[in-house]
């Protein structure tokens, strides 16, 4: 057991675990900063411990649910990588975003911004969660249907149901009123200086859950890997294990997204960063990976907004890191 | 035992049979290869008859119990089979996937027992000097090598082989059929493959089952089954049948020259 772990591989994955950890704490301090001193300075006042304390009784549910959300984003997106067999997949890329936006906009248009549909976080969670994994099992019968690969049917189903459920949502936006266009906005926003501790309640343990039964598959996933046939002949009973994953990977969605907000690149940033740094096909190190790089990118994303006084959006930052990063990969595989 | 009976596959609705009606007994500590013209259905009846393709009429039973009754994971543990294109989108070593063959016994948590049975495997792979290299940076001969690696690994008593033989030469084909025959003598494994050139099946296996259209059109021993009566029709071409050291050897490269 002990030969094992000090394998040179072994010890690339532990050194970048902890690479990244402590950039995770230095970003933390940087957003800690960002929002207490850097704002304090500005304005010439000096900190004062106890409006210190007060800041951070508000950055800490915002740290714990940067924290979660990446982590489920990261760890559901590269399962759904493996599941479709495609590195430049995410389940944001074919629409799972857009849909969660207009499930949001449908509550508010038609029952109002007021109505218990909407504000109950249970019942609009409920709701939500429910027309992700619907959706999910939709595209995912074509999958299911033939054994070809159909990673560029998905790819496109997913972005023509985005674009259509994109334009609908933009539609409906446009004839709401102005209070209720707030109330959308407000709900599927990155933010996560205000965040909603009714959500948080619910959104933790089922994050939790997610997390906890996609790390406890694997090893099953990195036999999945290997592709359908192997997998079958391997013994893992692949379309169970592939609706069973369908099923974490809508829920994990819908929860991330409704705590903060929709973040398209994250995961797809996280997911490949991890790979190209730890080197291994296996799954538990790469979860592990993965989840980090997504906290370190949103964490350290934030304060750079804060810094810049919001001048700039977190999607922007991440977007724009995560096109050029799509950019690389791009050219990459098409080289090889 | 494996035991096929009375299967009738087909892909759609209104697609006509892949097979129809096929009935078969495969013969313990033995090479049996299924030969036949493109489209005669041998890939289908390997995928059904390894529970890849659920069976849509008729049933595959493993020692008298349906296989569809016996959980997936027990499946594996019984029968290893290897597809025609096992490409991986992954970039693993020779070691790791050796080491995913002991999957259906321990889960992916290996231990000393598997670790052990995996070198014995590579070991008898003559895989030694390549367990750490990616899969892509070694020979296509190789390559397949350690494929039958991992299924040995996977100590099953019954191993499927669709078209093993594909993309390789002369020198690694013939290397792999002498890899299998070792299997059958040495280990007593049961083997089904799935075979393209009829030379290969008189050759070396113990029995040939000849498909044509979907229905076995005849099976037995390579005598009898290497004969111009019964591949003319199955493989829609004349064939002229020479002795070679006791074996059938087919030539079929001259249209005429049957009827000699």
């Amino acid at each position: 057991m002990v030969a094992r772990l000090v394998k040179p591989r072994n010890i690339r994955i532990m050194a970048v675990l902890t690479l990244l950890l402590a950039l995770i704490a230095g970003a933390t301090v940087l957003y800690i900063y960002s929002r207490t001193y850097a704002n304090a300075n500005r304005l010439g006042l000096t900190m004062h411990p106890a409006a210190f304390e007060s800041i951070m009784a508000r950055i800490r549910p915002a740290m714990m649910s940067m924290i979660a959300a990446s982590a489920v984003l990261a760890v559901v997106s590269l399962s759904f990588q493996t599941i479709v067999r495609s590195r430049v997949l995410t389940p944001s890329m074919i629409g799972f975003d857009s849909i969660f936006v207009g499930t949001q906009t449908v509550l508010v248009f038609v029952f109002g911004a007021y109505s218990v549909w909407f504000q109950n976080p249970y019942v609009n969670y409920a709701i939500t969660a429910g027309v992700m994994i619907l959706t999910s099992f939709l595209m995912f019968s074509f999958i299911l249907r033939s054994s070809k690969n159909n990673v560029i049917f998905l790819l496109m189903f997913g972005l023509v149901l985005s674009g259509i459920v994109g334009s609908g949502t933009r539609y409906l936006q446009v004839i709401m009123n102005q209070s209720e266009f707030f109330h959308v906005q407000a709900a599927t926003m990155v933010n996560v200086n205000n965040i909603n501790t009714n959500i948080a309640n619910i959104a933790f343990p089922i994050m939790a859950i997610v997390v906890g039964a996609i790390l406890w598959r694997h090893r099953r996933l990195d036999v999945m890997a290997l592709g359908p046939d192997q997998a079958k002949g391997l013994g893992i009973p692949y379309e169970r294990e592939l609706r069973i994953h369908l099923i974490l990977i809508a829920v994990g969605m819908s929860v991330a997204t409704a705590l903060i907000g929709s973040l398209t690149f994250l995961g797809l940033l996280a997911v490949n960063a991890a790979r190209e740094v730890l080197k291994t096909h296996k799954h538990l190190p790469l979860f592990f990976g993965s989840s980090l790089m997504a906290i370190l990118t949103l964490v350290a994303g934030q304060a750079v907004m804060e810094l810049l006084q919001g001048a700039v959006p977190v999607t922007v930052i991440i977007n724009l890191v995560g096109c050029t990063y799509i950019f690389y990969l791009v050219l990459k595989e098409n080289k090889t | 035992m494996i035991e096929v009976k009375n299967i009738s596959q087909s892909y759609g609705k209104n697609a006509g049979e892949t097979l129809t009606n096929i009935s078969l007994t495969v013969r313990e500590k033995t090479i049996t290869a299924l030969v036949g013209a493109n489209g005669a259905g041998k890939s289908t009846l390997l995928s059904v008859m390894t529970n890849l393709l659920p069976a849509k009429k008729g049933s595959v039973s493993i020692n008298g119990t349906d296989v569809r009754k016996i959980k997936t994971a027990q499946v594996a543990r019984q029968i290893a089979f290897l597809k025609q294109t096992h490409q991986l989108s992954i970039k693993i070593t020779v070691q790791d996937l050796v080491e995913y063959g002991r999957f259906p016994h321990c889960g992916g948590r290996l231990k000393d027992a598997d670790h052990e049975k995996v070198a014995e495997c590579i070991k008898y792979m003559d895989l030694g000097d390549l367990a750490e290299k990616y899969l892509d940076e070694i020979s296509g001969g190789q390559r397949q090598r350690a494929f039958i690696a991992m299924i040995l690994a996977q100590d099953t008593p019954y191993i499927f082989l669709d078209e093993p033989l594909n993309n390789l030469d002369i020198k690694y084909s013939v290397e792999m059929m002498k890899i299998v025959q070792k299997l059958v003598e040495q280990l007593g494994k049961t083997i089904v493959v799935v075979l393209h050139d009829i030379n290969f099946a008189a050759a070396y296996a113990g029995h040939i089952v000849a498909m044509k259209d979907g229905r076995i059109y005849k099976e037995g021993t390579p005598a009898e089954v290497i004969t111009p009566e019964v591949l003319n029709p199955v493989f829609d071409h004349n064939f002229h049948i020479a002795d070679h050291d006791g074996k059938k050897v087919c030539l079929y490269y001259d249209d005429n020259a049957a009827g000699e």
